[in-house]
């Protein structure tokens, strides 16, 4: 995986996606808020966070501290169709 | 005016309380959850901000395990029904304001047992007696913090552990002490924790909350829309959005966030003390006057700031007219929706005046108060 690409870790919920966000500015770690596209959504309505590949072992770190468990993370990959995402990581 | 009613509602608030929920209703108008644009996300990060500073005055380790609700009441109530089952027994003191009392006596008539302990007339409560009531189908002991007619505090952390060794569970009404005297959710041992918003912790009316500890999992008393788990017929499982259906009270969590971030800097044990004098100074006041008759902890033990007192001879709701008509002084006179703290201390017929200062009340307001009572009891 090439570190420049972007990912998505996906949450039940905007309150998690919303602790986590917060717990990584304060890491200096900026990422963005965003309604999980409704093909990884596997729930009906759920949000994530997109950061960096780089950036998904804080996001990893920051759930872990905060007792969560995330839906799992996705890379963005841009094709001729659109955007595509391939999971990239799970948490045991 | 001088507002000496703090107890039921907190004033003034911080200036920027005001500019907060302003802001929440002009520029800030998303619903979080619901949405994809910009000002979604911003409302759901002013929720957790709300969130996470009620964490830090209350000692909790995970934000999400404060929910929010309408007030106190709402808390209480989902704390109660949402715990007790018929059959399950539960203990609660006799300064229970009606907001546990009356969810109690609906629940009695589905099959809770209930037992009261009952208090002094001065407030305070055996934990002998507490723990006599104890029973094996024991599930829950309630307690208010302070009583909102008699100011007494009651010893939360020793009636938790009395709950705990017996395997209950222990529920704080912290309805007068929320932002007015320091609460650390563990030292109290509490599994579930109500308050409001807009008392002592200087936000909006129409906010409040339930703390729920970790492991501890309640049946939801409303279920609908969280933004979350959408294509699943029942609640989510996790927290908060398990009991928080329906759209979120923005500019009232704006507002409160924004009381809070004044309480943590200010800290709530400077607003105790500074309580505290102003309750000590109102009662040495009024017990100089003769025909006052005061409620509640003697004059130098430990109260909330709450001073109940009648007139000789008086009406207390003529008292209290008097006082806003003629001094302009803002107070509360009857039962104060605590019939059975009334009933402790012997007042179930007369009600009392109550005087309730706050973080913002100075030495004078009080001197002034205790001047206008001294005035209304000589005719």
């Amino acid at each position: 995986m090439a570190d420049s690409g972007s990912a998505l870790a996906v949450f039940p919920s905007l309150n998690q996606v919303a602790l986590v966000k917060r717990a990584l500015y304060r890491e200096g770690v900026c990422v963005e808020m965003l309604r999980t596209p409704k093909c990884l959504s596997s729930t009906g309505c759920s949000f994530a966070l997109r950061c960096t590949l780089r950036e998904l072992d804080a996001v990893r770190n920051a759930c872990a501290r905060a007792g969560m468990a995330w839906g799992g993370a996705f890379e963005e990959c841009k094709t001729e169709g659109g955007l595509e995402y391939r999971p990239c990581d799970t948490q045991d | 005016m001088i507002y000496l009613d703090n107890a039921a509602t907190s004033w003034p608030k911080p200036p920027a309380v005001v500019q907060a929920v302003s802001n929440a209703v002009a520029e800030c108008f998303g619903n979080p959850g619901r949405t994809d644009h910009r000002s979604s996300f911003e409302a759901a990060e002013i929720i957790l901000g709300c969130r996470e500073k009620l964490a830090k005055l209350f000692r909790v380790s995970d934000p999400l395990r404060i929910c929010f609700t309408s007030n106190t009441t709402s808390a209480l109530n989902l704390a109660l029904k949402g715990l007790l089952a018929p059959g399950d027994h539960v203990i609660c003191t006799s300064l229970e304001h009606n907001s546990v009392w009356r969810p109690l006596m609906r629940l009695e008539q589905l099959g809770t047992e209930v037992s009261i302990v009952q208090a002094s007339a001065d407030g305070t409560i055996s934990l002998e007696d507490i723990a006599a009531q104890i029973r094996a189908n024991t599930r829950l002991i309630a307690s208010i913090h302070a009583s909102n007619v008699t100011g007494a505090i009651l010893p939360v952390a020793e009636i938790g552990r009395i709950a705990h060794q017996h395997d209950a569970l222990f529920l704080i009404d912290a309805a007068q002490t929320a932002g007015s005297i320091p609460i650390d959710v563990e030292e109290m041992q509490c599994d579930l924790l109500a308050f409001p918003g807009h008392k002592g912790l200087l936000g909006p009316q129409g906010t409040g909350g339930l703390y729920i500890r970790e492991g501890l999992t309640l049946t939801p008393l409303m279920e609908g829309g969280t933004g979350s788990d959408s294509s699943n017929p029942y609640q989510p499982e996790f927290e908060p959005d398990r009991y928080e259906a329906g759209t979120q009270n923005l500019p009232g969590l704006a507002g409160l966030s924004a009381g809070l971030s004044y309480l943590l800097h200010r800290c709530v044990k400077d607003v105790s003390e500074w309580e505290h004098v102003l309750t000590q100074r109102l009662l040495e006041g009024l017990a100089e006057i003769k025909s006052v008759t005061l409620y509640g902890p003697p004059l130098g033990r430990r109260r909330s700031a709450v001073v109940s007192f009648n007139i000789k001879g008086k009406d207390a709701a003529r008292v209290a007219e008097e006082l806003a008509t003629e001094f302009d002084i803002a107070c509360r006179s009857g039962l104060h929706c605590a019939l059975l703290a009334h009933c402790t201390q012997g007042t179930a017929k007369s009600g009392t005046v109550r005087f309730s200062p706050g973080p913002f009340t100075g030495i004078g307001d009080v001197d002034q108060a205790v001047k206008a009572v001294r005035e209304i009891a000589s005719h």
